[in-house]
């Protein structure tokens, strides 16, 4: 379902989601977010559970901060504290506790809209219906397709490096080799930008110039409709938790 | 009718350039007409093709002298942009030049550019997609997914699409295994097609040619007309300036008389005694070195690519001092992972590797280098400073010393790679990953004897190629990779005869596969 969800609705509706995790301060609201973006990851998406873990480690490692000081120290930051305040978050329940959730909802929330939108059709989508620049459009689609090759580029160097060294090669490079590769890989990723733009120069992208786009998937009936689906799911649960605060 | 494109005393000269990399040249492609621009490399072929709609010297920057026109119109006249409706490229490595995310996005992207109406955009791919072969069931898949080879294909498919009447294309087969760079010359150089190709390997397009011009490497014209005079009358000095000429042409180079280059090469020999065999054997063929003991091996090693899935499994194989051993396959057959397990670099995931430390000298040359100058990369190899201006010399870099060694030509690049790897004991074993990519062929056949002479000096050589007649001209032993798995390791000319078996790779028999007849008959 959410693989055919157009990306744009499905961009407004996790963003709405992002945006609703910000602003309530609430332990049973984060958690609840949280696991209802990893159910859609692991039921609708089918994303393995081996991966979902590894994808919320970077999230959990943010977050971590203050759920040790909460739960360990049974203490909490004074940030935490200061934005339980403000967001008028309920004194029963540990400030740090709910901005780990937080950064576990909002980050799987993310999870839920990359793991499940081509990127190329969103790229697309932008340009057609958002009015974002061709050039940039294919840029951006350019620099995805430079993400596995600068991997591979880095491969070589490292490599090269190796041999030049007559060392063996490491499963993972050591500071001291990423410093010494960042300036090879940055000219690599300059040359062959423009090699890049020459192309799709003499191809006829250029700027201002009018061009057609390859037909899209429409905005469906369906799209609109779980759209507001999701919105009035958000505006329900808002809606029950001001009443039970007061 | 005005010309397709014509040069009218056009002089090139990049920025920053104390003299011009092409010219004054005036050449023309007539309507409908097919040329092959020859030419060293840093004769300044893709600098003219760059300047055919302006990119040189609007986009790359530079000093243009003289008139260029399309179709009669001057190039001048139009941003480069807008000439994509007259003049389409084929770029030399599609894999870095594709701006699309999949397939179908790819094939459309000039036509979008054209503001072609969007509801005739699916039917015209479809139609291009089928023009190359390319399964409709592909439109989607993405770019990243696609090997080198298809990613070529695609970028031809595009070009189709785009139906400019005009088409320049770069070294447009360079790193495509032969058979489907049979297929995209046969679509590209169709008959009726304004084309202007420019390939260092002449031989297999010559048949689908109509005029060939010859730049020197002074980058003006040296010889034009019809590519059978050209290289009849013109042999010896298109081998002088350093262009590779198709086998029948170099047979009579060496053997003036007894070989006809205008006859079909089955024919031509059917003319050589016997007792020429020796002399025509040593033109393709390595002169034998005593083979020494083992020094590198493979035992039932599964090779894979860090954190990628195994691409062979259950190689054995060995390498011996004073041997060349070609490794052939078709694009994404595993061969460079072969090299990297091969080499030491990358331990096998299941089986073991036995034997001396090896290098590889990567296709990008560039990978080697780490410092500001050629002297500078040489004087890090722990050499004494009275050392290091004799291998300068002896590897033909002398002149080049103080250059940064990106500024080089590609010849120069790879021959400093291999000094860099050759001028020190520490690797017994040598792994060239197509090493003759980007070279002319004067550069070609230097390496080609710089490679026999490293295996004299009783190194190990495994030599990466997807250019049969090199692995044969170099090579005592192919191995053949396809499907996951080593499909034959034999002598390299045996090999190069089998035909059926190099067919099931989707790779073709070498152009000097009739005098291996030849040879075996007169044997």
């Amino acid at each position: 379902m959410l693989k055919t969800f157009h990306p744009l609705p499905k961009l407004a509706l996790c963003l709405a989601w992002i945006g609703a995790s910000l602003v309530v301060f609430r332990l049973s609201f984060q958690i609840a977010l949280f696991a209802a973006a990893m159910l859609l990851l692991l039921v609708d998406a089918r994303i393995p559970p081996r991966r979902l873990l590894l994808l919320m480690v970077p999230f959990a490692l943010f977050g971590f901060g203050f759920f040790t000081t909460s739960i360990l120290f049974r203490a909490e930051a004074g940030f935490a504290v200061q934005m339980a305040q403000e967001q008028g978050g309920a004194p029963d329940v540990a400030p740090g506790l709910v901005l780990f959730f937080r950064v576990l909802a909002c980050g799987m929330t993310s999870a839920v809209f990359v793991l499940t939108t081509d990127p190329g059709q969103f790229v697309r989508a932008l340009m057609q219906h958002l009015r974002l620049s061709p050039s940039l459009g294919f840029a951006l689609m350019q620099a995805m397709h430079m993400v596995p090759d600068l991997r591979a580029e880095m491969l070589q160097l490292r490599m090269a490096r190796a041999i030049r060294l007559g060392g063996t090669l490491r499963r993972f490079p050591v500071p001291g080799e990423v410093i010494s590769l960042a300036i090879p890989l940055l000219a690599y990723a300059i040359r062959r930008a423009t090699r890049a733009a020459l192309s799709f120069e003499a191809r006829g992208l250029q700027p201002g110039r009018p061009r057609s786009n390859l037909p899209q998937p429409p905005i469906r009936r369906a799209d609109w409709t779980l759209l507001f689906l999701g919105l009035g799911v958000l505006a329900a649960t808002a809606a029950i938790m001001s009443i039970q605060a007061a | 009718m005005p010309d397709a494109l014509s040069y009218d005393r056009v002089a090139l000269r990049h920025a920053g350039a104390i003299t011009d990399a092409v010219g004054p040249v005036s050449l023309s492609l007539a309507p409908g007409e097919r040329v092959l621009l020859l030419g060293a490399s840093g004769a300044g072929k893709s600098t003219l093709l760059h300047a055919a709609t302006g990119l040189f010297p609007v986009s790359i920057p530079g000093d243009k002298r003289g008139t260029i026109r399309l179709q009669g119109q001057p190039v001048d006249s139009r941003r480069p942009a807008d000439w994509a409706d007259t003049c389409g490229y084929l770029f030399q490595d599609a894999g870095v030049t594709l701006a699309g995310f999949t397939v179908r996005d790819e094939i459309a992207f000039s036509l979008e550019n054209l503001s072609v109406a969007a509801a005739k955009i699916p039917r015209m791919v479809a139609k291009s997609m089928t023009r190359v072969g390319i399964p409709q069931s592909w439109a989607d898949r993405r770019i990243t997914t696609l090997s080198g080879g298809e990613r070529q294909m695609v970028a031809l498919a595009a070009l189709l699409a785009q139906d400019a009447p005009v088409t320049v294309a770069d070294e447009p087969a360079a790193s495509l295994a032969p058979s489907v760079g049979r297929r995209m010359a046969d679509l590209l150089l169709a008959l009726g097609c304004s084309t202007m190709v420019v390939e260092h390997k002449p031989g297999p397009i010559l048949n689908r040619i109509d005029r060939c011009v010859a730049l020197g490497r002074d980058g003006r014209v040296m010889a034009e007309g019809a590519p059978r005079d050209v290289l009849h009358q013109h042999d010896a000095a298109l081998a002088e300036a350093g262009i590779a000429l198709p086998l029948a042409t170099r047979l009579h180079l060496a053997m003036p008389g007894l070989i006809d280059p205008r006859m079909p090469l089955q024919d031509a020999l059917a003319c050589v005694p016997r007792s020429r065999t020796e002399r025509l054997r040593d033109t393709v063929l390595p002169i034998a070195i005593p083979i020494g003991e083992e020094i590198a091996a493979l035992d039932r090693a599964d090779c894979a690519p860090p954190f990628g899935p195994v691409v062979l499994r259950d190689v054995s194989m060995s390498l011996r001092a004073g041997e060349v051993l070609a490794i052939l396959g078709p694009n994404g057959a595993g061969k460079s992972t072969l090299a990297a397990c091969l080499s030491g670099l990358l331990p096998p995931r299941a089986g073991r590797r036995t034997g001396a430390p090896g290098a590889v000298a990567f296709q990008n040359p560039e990978a080697h280098f780490s410092r500001e100058s050629v002297r500078a990369e040489i004087e890090g190899l722990d050499i004494a400073p009275e050392g290091v201006a004799p291998i300068l010399e002896d590897w033909a870099l002398a002149r080049v010393a103080d250059q940064h060694p990106f500024t080089l030509s590609q010849g120069q690049k790879r021959r400093l790679s291999l000094a860099l790897l050759a001028e020190t004991d520490r690797w017994p074993v040598l792994i060239l990953d197509e090493p003759t990519v980007g070279l002319d062929g004067a550069a070609e056949t230097a390496l080609g004897r710089r490679i026999r002479v490293l295996a004299r000096q009783r190194r190990g050589i495994a030599v990466i190629t997807h250019d049969m007649d090199f692995a044969l001209f170099v090579a005592d032993r192919a191995v053949l990779l396809d499907r996951g798995a080593v499909q034959s390791d034999c002598p390299c000319p045996a090999l190069m005869r089998d035909t059926a078996r190099l067919a099931a790779a989707g790779l073709l028999p070498p152009e000097a596969a009739p005098i291996l007849d030849w040879l075996e008959a007169a044997c």
